[in-house]
């Protein structure tokens, strides 16, 4: 009767015990870790936050266009707590991975690695993308303000094409960064340029012939139709 | 004061050392300039050697690397005194002719000549463009003859001008310069001046020569930063202004932002000694006035006005975040049914420039892209301007100029409480030896 306690009952108990020792620290480090992580995270999406209002980060962005654009994809956040909460949340993930690390299982571990190998792309694709945002806004408004100067009459069509070739080439970078379906991105980016400058020429020597002619004979040849212009001085 | 070295050619080192000094320095900066700088010269040789012929003189060509030998004829430009009855010139005229380094523009061929002019310890110096048709060789005794014999540290030209001819000028340059700084000075962007060695140097000190001041902001700049500095300034008559059109390339918005950035960052620069005065003075005025008939001009209004309403639809972000609710809704309740209308009345056209003074100082959007944006409400203005004096003399032009100038000076407070809305505290201009311009009559 005692052997059978002892093999049937007490031996998987012991076994269970045995286990939970040895798991016990790692559980435990995985509780620290997380735990002074969340404190990592509240400190440095804080001070980061704190900071860029200091240097007038919002300010900045609000030159740029980009509260405004928050605004219409109705966030109402300012873009400084929007950072502070990017480095909270990146410093929360990058502790829950260490965190599951700590248990020293193997596909955790795997998994693990191969989340941390991807962060850089993650991080080097959202950097394209912002960088993308802010380019395209700056390019498209000097393109609207050049067009509207130049007297041609589709300028906001124009400066619309540039902000959004601009944020798809952007976008497409971004994909083949992150390893996202790589060459149709590439291919797909190609065919799809290709298409719109191809549509544009065609376009444009059909519809515009002459339009195109007025503009090379004002470029190459001395300018005849002076009925339309003035010798204004302005200075 | 911190000295700063222009870098100049070896041969122009040498020509200087040879040279040595002189008390009078007349710069002729140029670009393309064949079919004219030859009279330029002959008129500069005449009145230097009928005017001051006791003077050690030189002239300095400053040019950007023209393609079409203008350099050329400056050096081989001769005068024949004989023929002109001068029979008594007493030094030889000096010439350097110097390629500029730096951003391609007039400003940079006037840095040049001012460094020259630094060099050769120049007392009196004269700057007059090498496009020039009507020059004659009194301009030479008019720009100089202030600085050397009236203790004055700037001349500014005044001309007869079209009613047309200097928009930019009339309707924004001037009612500006006037209302800001509180002097009357009516060319202040006009091409020719005159000015002391003592100015020369200090303009030479400022860091302004990579911005828009290189360019077309040059003439602008050199008044507000004269008046800015505490220099005596003056007016000197010179009769009808005829040149060749500017440089063709050149086109408006970019001349625009030119001008109205470097009128823009003066402010900035400026604000404790502009924003404390209230009103303006005459600027005394040298020479002979007299009536003269100048060439008429052509415009096209309708095209204006396309331009115009063009930016009101188009341009909307932009100009709401550049102008005042209340100003752009003033600008999109004057829309009329004709495509040739447009009227922008006085009160209106100031508060436009004063929130596009306003905007660029708090740097609203890239400057750039905001003094650009200003282009179709300039031809709007423009074209406003044109139909109210359609048919109106030239003296009733310039009454005209004289309302919106005396607008400009009376919304001041509008600009000064939009721009800071802390009370400034004035400071005295220090940079040169003099106090402000005298007060005086219009005419001495």
């Amino acid at each position: 009767m005692n052997d059978f306690i002892n093999q049937a009952l007490l031996e998987p108990l012991k076994l269970l015990g045995r286990h939970m020792l040895t798991v016990l620290p790692n559980v435990l480090a995985m509780g620290i870790i997380l735990l002074g992580g969340m404190f990592t995270a509240w400190a440095l999406g804080s001070f980061v936050e704190r900071l860029f209002r200091v240097i007038g980060f919002d300010h900045l962005c609000n030159r740029l266009g980009m509260n405004a654009a928050l605004l219409r994809g109705g966030v109402k956040t300012d873009p400084s707590r929007l950072v502070g909460r990017a480095i909270y949340w990146t410093v929360i993930v990058l502790a829950s991975i260490a965190a599951l690390g700590a248990l020293n299982l193997t596909p955790i571990n795997k998994f693990a690695q191969s989340l941390l190998a991807y962060v850089p792309h993650m991080v080097t694709a959202a950097v394209i993308l912002l960088a993308g945002y802010f380019l395209s806004n700056f390019a498209s408004q000097a393109v609207l303000i050049a067009a509207v100067n130049a007297g041609l009459p589709p300028a906001r069509l124009i400066a619309a094409c540039s902000r959004w070739g601009l944020q798809i080439l952007a976008g497409a970078m971004a994909l083949e960064q992150l390893g996202i379906a790589e060459h149709i991105v590439v291919v797909g980016f190609g065919i799809t340029w290709g298409g719109i400058v191809l549509a544009g020429a065609i376009a444009f020597g059909l519809g515009a012939a002459d339009l195109a002619k007025e503009f090379l004979e004002r470029r190459l040849v001395a300018r005849s139709k002076s009925s339309t212009v003035d010798d204004l001085r302005h200075l | 004061m911190n000295t700063h070295i222009t870098p100049l050619t070896t041969p122009t080192e040498a020509r200087i050392q040879d040279i040595g000094s002189a008390e009078i320095l007349v710069g002729i900066p140029s670009y393309n300039n064949a079919d004219t700088v030859g009279h330029v010269v002959r008129a500069v040789s005449v009145g230097l050697a009928k005017h001051f012929p006791g003077h050690r003189a030189v002239l300095v060509n400053s040019d950007g690397g023209s393609s079409d030998g203008t350099p050329a004829i400056v050096a081989r430009t001769v005068v024949d005194f004989q023929h002109l009855f001068i029979g008594d010139q007493q030094s030889i005229l000096h010439r350097i002719i110097t390629p500029y380094h730096g951003i391609p523009g007039k400003g940079s061929a006037f840095r040049t000549i001012f460094e020259i002019a630094r060099r050769l310890k120049a007392r009196a110096c004269a700057v007059v463009d090498a496009d020039l048709r009507s020059i004659s060789p009194e301009w030479i005794e008019l720009l100089l003859r202030p600085i050397m014999e009236g203790g004055y540290d700037y001349v500014a030209p005044y001309y007869l001008r079209h009613k047309y001819d200097g928009t930019i000028t009339n309707s924004l340059a001037y009612p500006l310069t006037r209302a800001l700084y509180g002097q009357r000075i009516r060319q202040p962007i006009g091409g020719e001046f005159g000015f002391s060695g003592a100015l020369a140097a200090h303009y030479l000190d400022q860091h302004v020569w990579e911005s828009e001041v290189a360019r077309f902001g040059i003439d602008i700049w050199m008044t507000t930063e004269a008046i800015a500095s505490g220099a005596r300034v003056c007016q000197s008559f010179l009769g009808a202004k005829i040149h060749n059109s500017k440089d063709p390339a050149a086109d408006l918005s970019a001349m625009l932002m030119q001008v109205v950035g470097a009128l823009f960052a003066s402010m900035e620069q400026h604000e404790s000694i502009w924003s404390p005065r209230e009103g303006s003075q005459p600027v005394p005025l040298f020479g002979f006035p007299y009536e003269v008939g100048v060439e008429p001009i052509h415009v096209n209004v309708e095209r204006m006005v396309s331009h115009y309403r063009q930016g009101l639809t188009d341009l909307e972000p932009i100009w709401r975040r550049i102008l005042a609710d209340d100003t752009f809704t003033q600008l999109r309740g004057l829309q009329g049914p004709s495509n040739t209308d447009c009227r922008i009345p006085d009160e209106l056209w100031v508060q436009v420039v004063y929130d596009a003074a306003t905007a660029y100082h708090q740097q609203v959007m890239p400057r750039e892209h905001l003094l650009k944006a200003l282009t179709p409400l300039y031809l709007g203005r423009t074209a406003s301007f044109v139909h109210a004096t359609q048919g109106l003399t030239s003296t009733e032009a310039e009454q005209k100029i004289e309302a919106l100038c005396q607008t400009f000076e009376r919304m001041k407070p509008y600009l000064v409480e939009r721009w800071q809305p802390q009370a400034l505290q004035p400071a005295a201009p220090a940079l040169l030896h003099h106090t402000t311009t005298d007060a005086g009559g219009e005419h001495e």
